[in-house]
């Protein structure tokens, strides 16, 4: 399944801001993403697919769009 | 309905607005906490839009790097305290508010009892134990929080312990709920920040402050909005209730009180001092203290006092080369020295006299450029 990732703030540093995937569900993508960049084990952020944030498992469908969200500490 | 005040004709002539939105902000009561980048322009819109009553709370002094974005402040106020230049300031722009400034830091015993006296909170601090440590004590009062933050070129914007339509609320602890420990995280200080950022991201949450309390357009209720100045892309999500996460909110006041954030944040610090420039440069002067530089060689600024240098990379290799019982830590920015105390307090404990240079060289740049 192929699906789009966005990636925003310090995990777009890590992965680059858009790219491609391939992957059949959020669980999948996550160890894929960690086994090409292994640091983001170490990252918290949150993930939405297609703008709701999801806190488990989710099964992709086509062009599903996924954002890694990491929390801003800035003022 | 109170008399015609031209100061807001444009407000009244306002479609949908008129005198009963002006009347809405004139009876409400706002807190702004952190007087930095988000809350400069946050305190001069609120001001200038005739919020009845307006809180500052801040403990910082102006700095000459903050004057690139921290428009209330001139360079003539450098060294003196942000709330009171802020509270000068704001009166000056609408003598008709009453602005009350808090010269202090946010911590879980003053933060209850200054939230309880206003309506909505708005968080414009610049890191995440005052972060978390606000979103706890709203969730607890049951108050709006208006939340706001920047990283680089990119802000997020949320608001949080107000209903939507099916009477559901989040809060921060939704989206992260934990905090990330801080080595994973870099503050303005080190990531930088492009000086309009926090000006638009603080126009937002000073926008979203005015729609609540006066019904206009929609609030980004259980929603956040992450803002890019790099090409005006705006991505909107829904942020969903995870009950799971409330738990981890303290249930009562007394354990509010005992919660301690910046343990919670990763930014361990038991048994070590933090010590910011002024102190610094005190600390030095005592006999048989090791100033400890944990920078890399060759790194910049240099500096004109005595030190050793161990730079963190192989710290824990050279500890044999600190005799002293009186050891001082510092590095670029706060954190290097935090990490090189800890590796000291575990293997010494209270055995020695541990402390870090908070904020790093940067701010002994700045005292000496006052």
């Amino acid at each position: 399944m192929v699906i789009k990732v966005i990636a925003f703030g310090s995990i777009a540093e890590i992965t680059g801001k858009d790219f491609s995937a391939n992957a059949s569900d959020l669980d999948t993508l996550k160890s894929n993403l960690i086994d090409q960049f292994p640091i983001l084990a170490e990252r918290k952020f949150a993930i939405a697919v297609n703008q709701k944030l999801v806190n488990e498992n989710y099964i992709f469908t086509e062009n599903d769009t996924v954002a890694l969200m990491p929390p801003y500490s800035g003022g | 309905m109170k008399q015609y005040n031209p100061r807001y004709a444009r407000h009244y002539s306002l479609k949908d607005f008129g005198m009963e939105g002006q009347q809405k902000l004139a009876q409400a009561k706002i807190l702004v906490v952190g007087a930095g980048g988000l809350g400069c322009p946050v305190l001069q819109y609120l001001v200038a839009s005739g919020i009845g009553q307006i809180g500052i709370v801040d403990d910082d002094i102006v700095s000459v790097s903050n004057l690139q974005r921290q428009v209330l402040y001139s360079t003539e106020d450098i060294g003196r305290d942000k709330v009171t230049v802020a509270k000068d300031k704001l009166h000056q722009l609408n003598p008709e508010i009453k602005i009350n400034s808090f010269k202090v830091r946010i911590d879980t015993s003053n933060a209850l009892v200054l939230f309880s006296d206003y309506d909505v909170i708005v968080d414009c601090t610049d890191n995440f134990a005052s972060r978390y440590l606000i979103n706890d004590a709203c969730f607890l009062l049951k108050k709006p929080l208006i939340f706001g933050a920047i990283h680089q070129y990119e802000g997020q914007v949320a608001v949080f312990n107000v209903a939507d339509a099916n009477g559901n609320s989040t809060n921060y602890r939704n989206l992260f709920p934990i905090p990330p420990n801080p080595l994973e995280v870099s503050d303005c200080n080190e990531a930088g920040v492009l000086g309009v950022l926090p000006g638009i991201i603080g126009l937002f949450q000073a926008t979203e402050v005015i729609k609540l309390l006066t019904g206009i357009g929609e609030v980004i209720v259980n929603k956040l909005m992450t803002f890019s100045i790099l090409n005006y892309q705006s991505f909107i999500v829904e942020i969903l209730i995870n009950d799971s996460v409330t738990a981890l909110i303290p249930k009562d006041e007394m354990s509010f009180q005992a919660t301690d954030y910046h343990w919670f944040c990763g930014m361990g610090t038991y048994g070590i001092q933090e010590i910011d420039a002024a102190v610094f440069f005190e600390k030095i002067k005592i006999p048989n203290t090791a100033v400890i530089d944990v920078r890399e060689v060759g790194e910049l600024p240099k500096v004109d006092f005595e030190t050793i240098q161990i730079p963190l990379s192989n710290f824990a290799e050279n500890l044999p080369q600190i005799y002293s019982d009186t050891i001082i830590l510092f590095c670029q920015s706060g954190k290097r020295s935090l990490k090189a105390a800890q590796i000291l307090f575990e293997k010494w404990g209270h055995s020695k006299k541990i402390s870090h240079l908070k904020s790093g060289i940067i701010t002994l740049q700045e005292i000496k450029n006052e």
